[in-house]
């Protein structure tokens, strides 16, 4: 059975034991949207694996109090692990349909090679190669260059957390560097990096799309970024309070950030903002020996406290 | 609002080089500020009764004093407010002292900066509101933690005023150091003859309750209300029944136990009393040497006791009392011989610390009070004291003076010659340091009367040669080299934090110096407090100090007890953190980093989680607040919209008119 089919009657079989399961699904046939699925007919609409680019982990928050099913990636169940560690979501509450996964297609990507890709009619993965079909074409793609930028760098594609894993894990290849890119923008001096971050912020137009397909972040409503009381931003639109609401996302998320990269994805200006992120999470990587969302046991470091870390020199002894 | 500000010129201290006055000139043109003067002290009568009456006459309703550390005057200035009517934390104190005008020199950058602090201290007094403590009532007993000289004497000043005081002592009897030393300096009187009778009248007293062989396993709760669990050790000896003859100790085959009272001086049986005058006098079994529980046979000891008092089979076991505040002291301990390698530390056994060497003078110790060496048991002819063994010492990161060491030396060096007269005693010192009431007529009574040859100049090494011990160093008088022959070498060793004081004081949750000392509140105003309300220092557990001054940090501590026991009921301070549960999502984020275990979990009516601040037990230190990322948690007196009024300010006056 196909990967697809495998998920389909795992789902059915567990159905009327859940609220609903989210997985993806729909009709384009180069990007899914989130699939609720509440009866089996809905099971119809489930879309190929390699179209699973979005990180479901998001609604768990919000449906904290119905019992879900959800379809996980090996990068969305770390989010999953992190709220589960966070307290924010119940372990019983949930029931996860993990998915080995070989990566997901960007479809600006595969925009940018085909130039009729907006009339696709349908989409395959077969042996390291994609098949886009138009009314006109097949074209042919290498796999590698239509990746999404994650899972170039991705180092867990199976599943950390599962109530069942639906087909075979998938051997871990060599584990590509880490902050290649980090290091190669920390390598241009102080000027041209704050250029660069008073560009990109300039043409922030703070929507906030970004904090919200963020699967960490739960506070939603009551965000310091829209809130009076207190009163940490203001409305103007200028670079500063635009930066500080990045920076307040970034430092909210330290430690806790599993590069998903759902930020970055939203963000209707195409800004590279999980950079920030990710500059962040090396910090805390350095500095506690710590990475989000792997391991349930482990408590993140900036839920605790102790006198003397072992890594900052506070004061000499 | 209306908002007057006071610019206090501290005499020179901050008009020597801040302009007073164009900060006051400043101040009057900020929001809502209706009132700014410079006054020459604020904090004397005449300058509290102009802020009193400047409240009254032009109606202010928030006052800014720019002047010295709150530490030193909030309170002050709290209570003038309060006099004229004010909430008093509708006040506002900018540090011009420590912060500007004892750093800088430059009058105009001062000037300049402390107009900023000002303003600073203006915009966050726009955004605070009146807050009102609430009072809660005192658990009037105290708690103890060691019973040295120190811990006995302020437990005995509880105690004599009327509180019930519980006192727990690590070891199987209390006393300290000071039960070890043989005699005492500068009046060279016994020393446990003086001790004694403190240590009856501790075992004695109706509302003494003490826990030997015990140590704090937890203590939780604030001032006035902490509770606290003591782990009482297993001594395998039911001292309820144990009358302390010491028929065991008699019969015990195991006759090679480490003897702690005497500083491994010598061995003692596996089950023994420490010294005839332990206080309780009760026997206890080092399981480590014992063969019951090594090689599961002997019981003599439980054959021979005629009460029957052995117990092979006890546990520790954990028991709580309540108290309303703490005393501790811990005292200190001499660092490991062994780090000592150059003065033949841990290497030859002649070299003994200083404390080992109180036990081969003392009457009770293990020879009888009879000076021999160790290695073959000769009486030794020559003996060298080397002072400042890692005190004093850069090299070693220890810069502290251990304070008490020139005087027991000198000490020793008296008390040598009187066990044996004929013994030569030489002292290699660094300086001397004898401040004390009578301390340095002492030094010359060593030196004259008892004749002992003070070299100034350190030791470079000490090694074997002839059977004997020869010390090289330099003598810095002379500018000479400089070689004695020892039969023995007394280190007088550096005093560290007594063992395990870390895990106490973040038990305790106070703060330690970098050599594991309690940190005091303040070094010259607040000698006794810590920073946690409710626990006080007393003794060396604070710094190295010698008898007197322990015994006196002993009865401050308790005056200090009985001082917040004076009150009936005491008042919580505000400034504390407080949920606002519309916002808190409930991650309990808060709940894991409170230090103080201030925070605990609630059910919403919803049935959502939420927390909640315990607000008695909340210090107020601001690290939820940190924690939470949607701001739900915040410091009362400290809300984010204070401090980010400063900020705003503060970047905003940055950017706009930097002086330079
Ligand atoms: C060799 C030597 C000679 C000295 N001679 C003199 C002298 O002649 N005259 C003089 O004035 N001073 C002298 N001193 C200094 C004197 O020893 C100290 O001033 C005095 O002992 C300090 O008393 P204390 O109660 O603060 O501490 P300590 O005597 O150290 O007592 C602390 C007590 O607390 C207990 N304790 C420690 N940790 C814990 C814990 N976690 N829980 C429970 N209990 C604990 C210990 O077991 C001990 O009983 C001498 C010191 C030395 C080293
Ligand atoms: S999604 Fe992009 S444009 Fe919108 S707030 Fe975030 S960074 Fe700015
Ligand atoms: S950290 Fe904030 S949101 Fe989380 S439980 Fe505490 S107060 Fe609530
Ligand atoms: S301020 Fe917060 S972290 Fe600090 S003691 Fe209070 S509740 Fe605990």
């Amino acid at each position: 059975m196909s990967t697809i089919d495998l998920l389909r009657e795992a789902i059915r079989a567990k159905l009327p034991d859940l609220d609903m399961v989210l997985a993806w699904g729909g009709d384009d046939p180069l990007r899914a949207s989130p699939l609720f699925i509440r009866t089996e007919s809905d099971l119809e609409n489930l879309a190929a694996p390699h179209l699973y680019v979005s990180n479901l982990a998001v609604n768990l928050y919000s449906l904290r109090s119905k019992k879900i099913g959800l379809v996980v990636k090996g990068c969305d169940s770390r989010s999953v692990i992190q709220l589960l560690k966070e307290g924010l979501i119940a372990r019983p509450s949930l029931y996860i349909f993990g998915l080995p996964c070989e990566g997901v297609v960007d479809a600006a990507k595969i925009n940018r090679e085909i130039p009729d890709a907006g009339r696709a009619t349908g989409l395959a993965v077969r042996s390291g190669r994609v098949m886009v079909q138009t009314p006109e074409n097949e074209h042919i793609l290498d796999l590698d260059a239509v990746l999404a930028d994650r899972c170039l760098r991705c180092r867990y594609p199976n599943p950390l957390i599962y109530d069942q894993l639906i087909g075979e894990a998938i051997p871990v290849g060599e584990i590509p560097d880490l902050y290649q890119d980090l290091d190669e923008f920390e390598a241009l001096s102080l000027d041209a990096r704050h250029d660069f971050w008073m560009e990109t912020m300039r043409r922030c137009v703070r929507c906030y799309a970004c904090r919200n397909a963020c699967p960490l972040c739960v506070c939603k409503a009551h965000c310091v970024a829209d809130s009076r009381e207190p009163h940490w931003l203001t409305l103007e639109t200028n670079v500063s309070q635009k930066w500080f609401f990045q920076v307040l996302h970034s430092m909210h998320l330290a430690g806790r950030c599993t590069e998903c990269g759902e930020c970055e994805r939203a963000c209707p200006m195409g800004l590279p903002i999980l950079l920030m992120r990710r500059k962040l999470n090396r910090e805390i990587r350095e500095l506690f020996g710590y990475e989000a969302g792997l391991d349930l046991m482990t408590t993140p470091p900036l839920s605790t406290f102790s006198i003397e870390e072992e890594n900052i020199a506070e004061r000499e002894l | 609002m209306r908002i007057g500000v006071f610019v206090c010129h501290c005499g020179t201290n901050i008009a020597g080089t801040v302009d007073c006055a164009a900060v006051a000139a400043a101040a009057q043109q900020f929001p809502e500020v209706v009132l700014a003067v410079d006054t020459p002290y604020a904090c004397s009568e005449p300058g509290q009764r102009a802020i009193i009456e400047a409240i009254e006459q032009k109606g202010l309703n928030g006052v800014v004093v720019a002047s010295c550390t709150p530490r030193m005057h909030e309170a002050t200035f709290r209570r003038t407010v309060e006099r004229a009517g004010l909430n008093r934390y509708m006040f506002e104190m900018a540090n011009i002292r420590e912060h500007v005008s004892w750093v800088g020199r430059d009058k105009k950058l001062n000037t300049f900066k402390a107009t900023d602090l000002v303003r600073i201290a203006v915009e966050k007094l726009r955004y605070n509101r009146p807050l009102t403590a609430k009072s809660f009532a005192v658990n009037k007993r105290v708690l103890v933690i060691g019973a040295g000289v120190a811990g006995i004497q302020a437990a005995l000043d509880c105690a004599d005023g009327g509180l019930e005081t519980i006192v727990v002592e690590r070891t199987s009897t209390v006393g300290g150091k000071m039960a070890k030393l043989d005699k005492t300096f500068p009046t060279v009187d016994c020393s446990v003859c003086v001790l004694g009778p403190k240590m009856v009248d501790l075992a004695q007293h109706r509302k003494i309750k003490l826990y030997a062989m015990s140590e704090i396993a937890d203590l939780s709760g604030y001032v006035g209300n902490f509770e606290v669990s003591i782990r009482r050790k297993a001594t395998y000896v039911d001292w309820n029944k144990c009358t302390g003859c010491g028929l065991c100790a008699d019969k015990c085959p195991s006759r090679k136990a480490p003897d702690h009272f005497n500083e491994l001086v010598g061995r003692t049986t596996a089950i023994s009393i420490p010294f005839p005058q332990a206080i309780p006098k009760k026997a206890s079994i080092d399981a480590s040497s014992c063969l019951h529980f090594l090689k599961d046979r002997c019981g003599v000891c439980a054959k021979v006791c005629p009460v029957e008092a052995i117990d092979f089979e006890q546990q520790d076991e954990v028991v709580k009392e309540s108290v309303g505040a703490v005393v501790v002291a811990t005292g200190f301990d001499l660092l490991d011989i062994r780090r000592f390698g150059q003065y033949g530390g841990g290497r030859f056994p002649d070299v003994v610390t200083s404390l080992q060497y109180e036990r081969m003078l003392s009457a009770s110790g293990p020879t009888g009070g009879h000076l021999k060496c160790p290695s073959d048991g000769r009486e030794p002819k020559s003996v060298v004291f080397i002072s400042c063994v890692g005190s004093r010492d850069r090299s070693m990161d220890r810069a502290i003076c251990s304070g008490f060491c020139c005087m027991y030396t000198a000490k020793q060096a008296i008390l040598t010659k009187s066990h044996v007269p004929d013994c030569e005693t030489h002292v290699f010192y660094m300086d001397i340091r004898a401040p004390g009431k009578g301390y340095d007529e002492f030094i010359r009574r060593a030196q004259e009367e008892y004749r002992t040859n003070y070299v100034r100049g350190r030791v470079s090494s000490v090694y074997p040669k002839n059977g004997r011990l020869a010390v090289r160093g330099a003598d810095t008088l002379l500018g000479t080299q400089t070689e004695v022959m020892a039969d023995l070498v007394v280190l007088a060793v550096g005093a560290g934090a007594a063992e395990g004081s870390r895990d106490l004081a973040e038990k305790l949750r106070i703060s330690y110096d970098a050599y594991g000392f309690f940190m005091e509140s303040h070094p010259k105003l607040k000698p006794v407090e810590t920073n946690t309300a409710g626990v006080f220092l007393a003794g060396a557990c604070q710094g190295p100090k010698d008898i007197p001054a322990s015994v006196a940090m002993g009865s401050a501590a308790a005056g200090k007890v009985m001082a917040l026991f004076s009150k009936e009921r005491l008042e919580s301070d505000p400034q504390v953190a407080q949920v606002n549960a519309v916002r808190c999502v409930g991650c309990l984020k808060c709940l894991r980093t409170c230090p103080f275990g201030a925070i605990q979990e609630v059910q919403a009516r919803d049935g959502s989680t939420k927390a909640q601040v315990i607000e008695s037990v909340c210090q107020g230190c601001g690290v939820c607040t940190v924690t939470c990322t949607d701001r739900a948690i915040e410091l009362q007196h400290f809300t984010d919209n204070q401090l980010l009024a400063e900020v705003n300010y503060l970047c905003r006056s940055w950017m706009e008119k930097s002086p330079a």
